[in-house]
């Protein structure tokens, strides 16, 4: 075989109280794109911050070419021609694309920055090395989310020194077509003889793009895959996982009731209008569409972040305006928002107190929180959604997607809510972790509260809905049932491949 | 009904609020020169620009902390303690000049040794400790008004050196020399910031801190470069300080901390991407002072002007932010 641009060998990391790494191996080939899969907690992450020299390995070598690294620190890595897309985009909001690109790395003429230079570099780079076309004079704040993804490739590539490049959940905040865009890039990169470590939870995109994938389970190879293919999907979701899985989605029994949350001719203006449905008790009601097509203002505006300019929302049966999350949460609506980590959890804080933080007056006294009240209960919560590690003390940012996720879940779980806006529940959780949050979702639509998904996983929206919403440029085009629908249907609907029925005559159930 | 809402949302406050703040202040202007006939002369202008020179040199290096430490007021980069390091440098300059009768030489090299000190110190604290700039700031504001009180004696002290009459006096083709001067220092300033390697690379620090980390920069190290020429604009502001006052005097810092701060960040809003700039801070420090001056000349009570400036300055600032919002 070829020598390995990448070997990583015997890596192992600890960390107190828990063993991530336990002595894992990666080796990657030129022009190979290299798939890494597992469970969150399985050591993906940690594996990809030693080897960016984030953490410092307790054992093992990391050999570039042939020659082990004597020093693991980021400059060292950087030098050696490995090169990281976090799934963080880390760019600066008020640069233009030329500077993005070319941050840290400037081009310096006599007269101080080359600025001319580097706009033609940029923009040569991005249509050449990864077939897009965007103005480098135009700010990062304006574009759409796949560019700025394009933007972060390039600034980690420009310099054509890259031997390896690690991607971390690139299509994470993609639309599907931008996926096929990204997708060409990356292959456009393997043509370049550039080797690549492609991390997700995207099965289907793993199968599609790469070349050779390891498994990683528990903080260990778990397996090695030297052909994927469509067909390899059901042994790698084995190898990850160590169990049979059930089938993903969960049995659906249960019973509608009276409307819960319902909305006429909701407009925001700009982002949406027109928007009629109603969520009855009991009931899971998707809302689909691609990235701009409205969906988040909607869920937005739903929960009171977002102004709405005209139409009615009642909650229950009786007519209200939300004017901000305090007002919707009062009145028994909560969010699951998409960035967890931003917006979801309190990264500071520990477990416990993320899940009491919305519901303190259950367990204080006439202001005093009751620790042993709180403890008790947040341990019940932890126990009730399996949630690892589990230690009402562990710090939220400590925790895996999917574990942190479950804690969002909980908070509201402890505050008895009747809608539950969940905006990209799964994004970036694994299989596992997805199989217990649909379970979880289910129950709490059992026991008679509505739910709202909204979400780009046409798989997770028909197997978990009873009806789908689907948005296009700001208004509900289909309003389907999900039974019996498949995801090429779907799909095309979302895409508008499926033709625009009147809205007149689409079916409300 | 929602066609009016679409064409409200056409017009787009963000477009419109994008230049309004430069328009209000320059239809201000306008309407002060129409009410006060000698306001829009070049002679107004020469003393707008005289007076703002010691704010703008000031509001150079806070722009440089900002822009490397990030523009959140608590956590992100800011350097109140530069006027302080100004006053105590003319303090130390007019001392040894006047009192103990030294070279010009010798007074300026212990001002510049000050003003390093200050900077290293804040820097220190701020990258090394990691302390709060806004808290580290404010208490080395104190320190120093505390070492210049020592130094002068709290005392006025005159000085008539060459070079400090030179600044008060002298024209260059008709242009008063501190104005000039000034140009200078803010014309490197600019170029050092905006058009070098170092600058864009502080400038992406305090824009994104993990961003710059991982393009391999340093924050950090920027953050402190930006506390020691911040230091340095403190140092070359003294010498404007005392040519403005023909000498030292002791609580002139109050003042100048608070134009400073004033107009370095009602500059961000002057910016089209809405953030702290150096031009936008020096723009910014001569528009406050034109208001100043022409409202003086206008007549109006001295005791309005405060209130009539504050509310001005608000009305842009809220301008900014409405349009930074609307992204």
């Amino acid at each position: 075989m070829v020598q390995a641009v990448l070997q990583m060998r015997n890596i192992a990391k600890a960390f107190p109280g828990v063993l991530a790494l336990d002595g894992v191996d990666l080796s990657v080939a030129q022009s190979e794109i290299h798939g890494l899969v597992g469970e969150n907690g399985a050591g993906k992450s940690t594996v990809i911050k030693v080897l960016a020299g984030v953490y410092q390995a307790d054992g093992g070598s990391i050999d570039v070419d042939g020659k082990t690294l004597s020093s693991v620190t980021p400059a060292a890595v950087h030098a050696a021609g490995i090169r990281f897309i976090h799934q963080e985009l880390h760019l600066v909001p008020h640069f233009t694309v030329t500077e993005s690109v070319f941050m840290g790395q400037e081009i310096s003429g006599r007269f101080g920055l080359s600025k001319r230079s580097m706009r033609a570099a940029a923009e040569g780079f991005l249509r050449d090395a990864l077939d897009t076309e965007i103005d480098g004079n135009r700010l990062i704040r304006d574009l759409s989310t796949a560019e700025r993804k394009l933007v972060q490739i390039a600034r980690a590539l420009v310099d054509n020194k890259a031997r390896l490049v690690v991607f971390d959940e690139p299509t994470a905040p993609l639309a599907s077509g931008e996926i096929d865009k990204l997708f060409a890039a990356i292959r456009r990169l393997r043509e370049r003889h550039i080797a690549m470590i492609y991390v997700s939870h995207y099965l289907s995109e793993i199968t599609e793009i790469c070349d050779r994938v390891t498994v990683f389970r528990n903080g260990r190879n778990a397996a090695l895959f030297d052909a994927v293919g469509p067909e390899t999907a059901d042994a790698l979701i084995a190898a990850m996982v160590g169990r049979e899985i059930g089938d993903l989605y969960p049995v659906r029994k249960r019973d509608r009731g009276a409307p819960v949350l319902e909305a006429r001719e909701l407009s925001d203006g700009v982002h949406f209008k027109d928007i009629d449905f109603a969520l009855r008790r009991g009931e899971i009601l998707g809302v689909a569409g691609l990235i701009g097509s409205g969906r988040e203002e909607l869920i937005e505006a739903l929960y009171g972040l977002r102004h709405v300019r005209s139409g009615r929302m009642s909650i229950g049966d009786a007519p209200v305006r939300l004017s901000s999350p305090a007002d919707a949460v009062g009145k028994g609506v909560v969010l699951v928002p998409r960035d967890r980590r931003q917006d979801g959890l309190v990264l500071a804080m520990n477990v416990m107190e993320n899940i009491n933080l919305a519901s303190l007056e259950e367990v204080s006294k006439l202001g005093w929180e009751l620790r042993s009240a709180a403890r008790s209960r947040s341990k019940r919560l932890i126990d009730d959604l399996d949630i690892r590690p589990p230690a009402p003390e562990a710090i939220g940012r400590t925790l895996s997607g999917g574990n942190q996720q479950k804690v969002v879940l909980a908070r509201w779980l402890a505050t008895k809510a009747q809608v539950f806006l969940l905006d990209e529940p799964t994004v970036g959780v694994d299989v596992g972790a997805k199989v217990e949050i649909y379970q979880l979702i289910e129950d709490l639509a059992a026991n008679g509260a509505g739910i709202l998904i909204s979400s780009s996983d046409p798989g997770e929206l028909i197997g978990l809905c009873d009806r789908i919403l689907v948005m296009m440029r700001g208004v509900v085009t289909h309003d389907t049932g999900a039974e019996g629908l498949s995801i090429d249907q779907l799909v095309a609907m979302t895409t508008g491949a499926a033709g625009r029925p009147s809205i007149e005559g689409a079916s409300i159930v | 009904m929602s066609r009016v809402i679409s064409a409200f949302e056409r017009i787009d406050l963000r477009a419109l609020s994008g230049a309004a703040p430069l328009v209000i202040f320059v239809g201000m202007l306008l309407f002060i020169g129409v009410n006060a006939p000698n306001f829009l002369t070049w002679n107004t202008a020469q003393l707008v620009l005289n007076q703002s020179v010691p704010v703008v040199v000031v509001c150079l290096g806070l722009a440089v902390v900002v822009m490397a430490g990030g523009d959140d007021v608590v956590s992100g980069g800011i350097d109140l303690s530069i006027p302080a390091t100004a006053v105590l440098c003319a303090g130390i300059i007019a001392q040894q000049v006047t009192l103990a009768e030294n070279p010009l030489v010798v007074g300026i090299a212990f001002a510049l040794a000050a003003a390093l000190v200050i900077g290293v110190l804040n820097g220190l604290l701020v990258t090394r400790f990691g302390m709060t700039p806004l808290l580290t700031s404010l208490a080395m504001f104190v320190a120093i008004v505390g070492v210049n009180n020592v130094v002068t004696a709290s005392r006025r002290i005159n000085i008539d050196s060459p070079l400090i009459l030179f600044l008060r006096d002298a024209r260059i083709i008709g242009v008063p020399a501190a104005v000039l001067a000034t140009l200078v220092v803010a014309a490197a300033f600019v170029f050092l910031i905006h058009r070098t390697k170092w600058g864009l690379n502080l400038q992406a620090s305090g824009g994104n801190k993990d961003a710059a980390e991982i393009s391999g920069l340093k924050p950090t190290q920027y953050l402190f470069g930006a506390f020691v020429l911040s230091a340095f604009a403190g140092f070359l502001a003294s010498f404007f300080l005392l040519a403005r006052g023909s000498g030292s005097s002791p609580g002139t810092e109050d003042n100048l901390l608070l134009e400073m701060v004033l107009a370095t960040f009602l500059g961000a809003s002057f910016s089209p991407r809405r953030v702290v700039t150096v031009w936008g801070a020096v723009l910014g420090a001569v528009l406050v002072a034109a208001l100043s001056i022409g409202f003086t000349s206008m007549g109006v009570n001295v005791f309005w002007t405060g209130l009539i400036k504050g509310t001005l300055i608000l009305v842009v600032v809220a301008l900014g932010a409405v349009s930074t919002r609307a992204k």
